[in-house]
This record gives structure tokens, sequence and C-alpha cells, in this order.
């Protein structure tokens, strides 16, 4: 797969096939009356899917390739990762003793985003392959998914490596889904203006990772939407994007684009299928 | 197997339109070259079909691959051959709705 477009100071490009799981979703209403069974159905292929290699929330997937709860791998010499290698990988109070072998540590997350969106929840899976992705937003439509949400997928590879710089926290609860199309405008650009746009669109990316934002990379859309691509930012909160918005604006990032954001509170999926 | 279906809905961008015809058909004959090569890596396409009117896009493709990765690659290439220059694009990847899944 070729990229969409160049690797920049801050996002390097990622190897491999991983591929998004993003999922738009609405609640059904009314609701199922058995959803306490649905919830158990999904959790246990949720469980399927995680053995099978998934990620199943936005903080795993912004850990990148560690082994699940465990110490930082070795990085190689010059690997830019290492800012998010060191951050905790935890899901249990600071302070408290952990088990590498704890089971699901890498619990199911969604974001609550129906105060202010059209959509009750937004997330982003991350699968081991296309194949995978798309096969298993099949079973999970099949274990029960579908009984409870109205679903837009959208599936897609990994381009850039996650950015989570040290101002970063992963007690924040508060996500940022930015999905972007290229207008016109963009595709006529020459190579030589678009290197220009990225650079300064780094700024601003630079100056989010230093106010706290934690970057899961680049994900590319464009194969099963009418997106081209999605960065979901972890943030200290909406204020915090608030005036990352204002930069993006200031450095003249959304000349070439047309955007989608959700903003949204960490929800565990099992909560969000309960609620009545 | 081609068990995954893979749907292009498109539509000429502006851009398209201001070509001339000689670097029109010189553009087609990239994006031919790509989907020759799906074809050859085991892709079937099924038909390119006249929607305009009925919504975002005009036209749209039906393709079969042999999976996810090969639909990813054949757009990817396309992409790479500047195919999204010059049209507007909406795709959706999915497997067959019948026979249904046997339950574990």
């Amino acid at each position: 797969m070729s990229l969409l477009s160049e690797e920049t100071e801050v996002f390097e490009a990622a190897p491999g096939q991983r591929c998004a799981v993003v999922f738009l979703v609405r609640r059904r209403t009314p609701a199922p009356g058995d959803t306490g069974r649905t919830a158990a159905a999904l959790g246990a292929e949720l469980d399927a899917l995680r053995a099978e290699g998934w990620w199943l929330s936005v903080d795993r997937i912004l850990d990148g390739e560690r082994p699940d709860g465990g110490e930082p791998e070795e990085a190689s010499p010059g690997e830019r990762t290492e800012d998010a290698r060191a951050a905790p990988c935890r899901d249990v109070p600071a302070g408290t003793e952990s088990t590498r072998a704890a089971p699901h540590r890498d619990v199911p997350t969604v974001y609550a985003t129906g105060f202010s969106h059209d959509v009750d929840y937004v997330g982003m899976f991350e699968a081991p392959s296309p194949s995978s992705a798309l096969a298993g937003t099949r079973r999970l439509e099949e274990a029960g998914w579908s009984r409870v949400f109205r679903t837009a997928w959208l599936l897609g590879q990994r381009e850039f490596l996650p950015v989570v710089g040290p101002a970063s926290r992963r007690e924040d609860e508060w996500a940022f889904f930015a999905l972007w199309s290229w207008n016109s405008a963009w595709q006529a650009a020459t190579a030589q203006q678009r290197r220009a746009y990225d650079e300064e669109c780094d700024v601003a990316f630079a100056s989010d990772v230093r106010d706290g934002a934690a970057i899961t990379g680049r994900h590319r859309l464009d194969g099963a939407s009418r997106w081209d691509h999605i960065g979901v930012w972890r943030v200290p909160g909406v204020a915090m994007v608030d005036r990352a918005m204002r930069e993006h604006a200031r450095v003249a990032d959304f000349k070439f684009t047309t955007s989608r954001h959700y903003i949204g509170r960490r929800t565990r999926l099992d909560d969000a299928l309960r609620r009545k | 197997m081609n068990d995954v279906v893979w749907l292009h809905h498109s539509l000429p961008r502006t851009a398209w339109f201001e070509l001339t015809p000689e670097e029109q058909a010189r553009r087609e004959e990239a994006f031919r070259a790509q989907r020759e090569l799906s074809l050859r890596q085991g892709a079937s396409r099924q038909g390119r079909f006249h929607v305009r009117g009925q919504g975002d896009y005009s036209h749209v493709e039906i393709w079969y691959f042999p999976s996810a990765e090969h639909a990813f690659d054949h757009w990817s290439r396309l992409v790479a051959a500047g195919y999204t220059a010059c049209f507007e694009f909406s795709n959706q990847v999915g497997t067959a709705a019948e026979p249904a899944a046997p339950s574990a």
C-alpha cells in the first residue's frame, strides 16, 4: 500500500497491515429487552477477537506494538515511539500492583458523543488485517451488535504510527475523532504545495502533542468509505480541542480538507450496551 | 474464490472536464492498467453502471476480489495513479449475505 501523503516530522509511516475498525453508532430505540444477554454474547466475541490480535480501545491502540500490559520492548535505535513506550500501560490505578497475565486489560471502549452529535457513540478498534477487520465486523453484528446499534463501519489500513508525547496522560477520558477528505484544491495541488501544506499542519500537530494530545497516527479509510483518513486523539478535554482547532485554522489546515469531527467521553462498551 | 464484493461510486471532479481529450485518454490508460493488474491478480469486474441523480455520485462499479486486502490494494494503486485527482469517490466492501454464516 502506498501512502496517501508523505511522512512528516510528526508522523512516521507504519509497517504492516493493521486495520482500523471505526464505528459511528446510534442506539436503537426502544432498546431490545435482552440487553444483558446481548452484552454477554458480545463480550465473548470481543474476547475471541482480542485473542486474534484485535485491539479494542483507543488507549490500547496508542500503546502500539507493546506486549499487552507488559514492559516496553527494547526500542530499536532511532525509533520514534519511545514516548509512547514510556507511557504507563495500565488500566489499574497508579500504584496498584498489576500482573502481566491479567486478562481483559484492553477493555472494549467507546466514546459517548450523543450530547452534541447525531450519533450516540463513536470508537475505534484495530484488527490485525483488513480481512480480519471485515470478518470481525460481521461477527460482531451477528453476535448482537446490530440488535443494539445502527452502525456505520469505516475500515482501513494504518498509515502512520501513534504519536504520544510526554504531556499525554492515560487518565484523560476525552477523545477527538477527525475524519478527513482532501478537497479538489488538494487534488489539484503540486507535490511541492502539498509538502508546504504538510509542514504548516505539522506546526499545529506538534503544538497539539505539546498540549497533551496523544494521536493514533493516521489510518486511511478511502478503500471502504467516502473519507480519505482518520486520526483519533486522546485529549485532556474539550477546551484543549477548541484551542487546537484555532491553531489548525491559523495554519490553514482546512484549506485543503473537508472534515467531520466527533468529541466523546470514554465509556466502557459494556456500560453502553446495558444502558436503559 | 472471490468472496469480497467492492462497490465503487464515482463522480468526475471539475478538473476532469477541464482536461483535453488526449489528456483524459492518457489518464484513462493509466487507470485501465491498474484495473487489468487487479484482474490478473484474481479480481472480477461485474460492470460499471450509470446511477446519476440518485445520490451524490454518477457511476457505480461492482467488483469481486479474493480478499479485502486485494480490494484495498486495487484502490491504493488507482489512487497512486492519480485517480482521485479526477474523481470523487465513495467505496464499500462487503461479504456475501447468503448463505448465512453457520453459528458456532
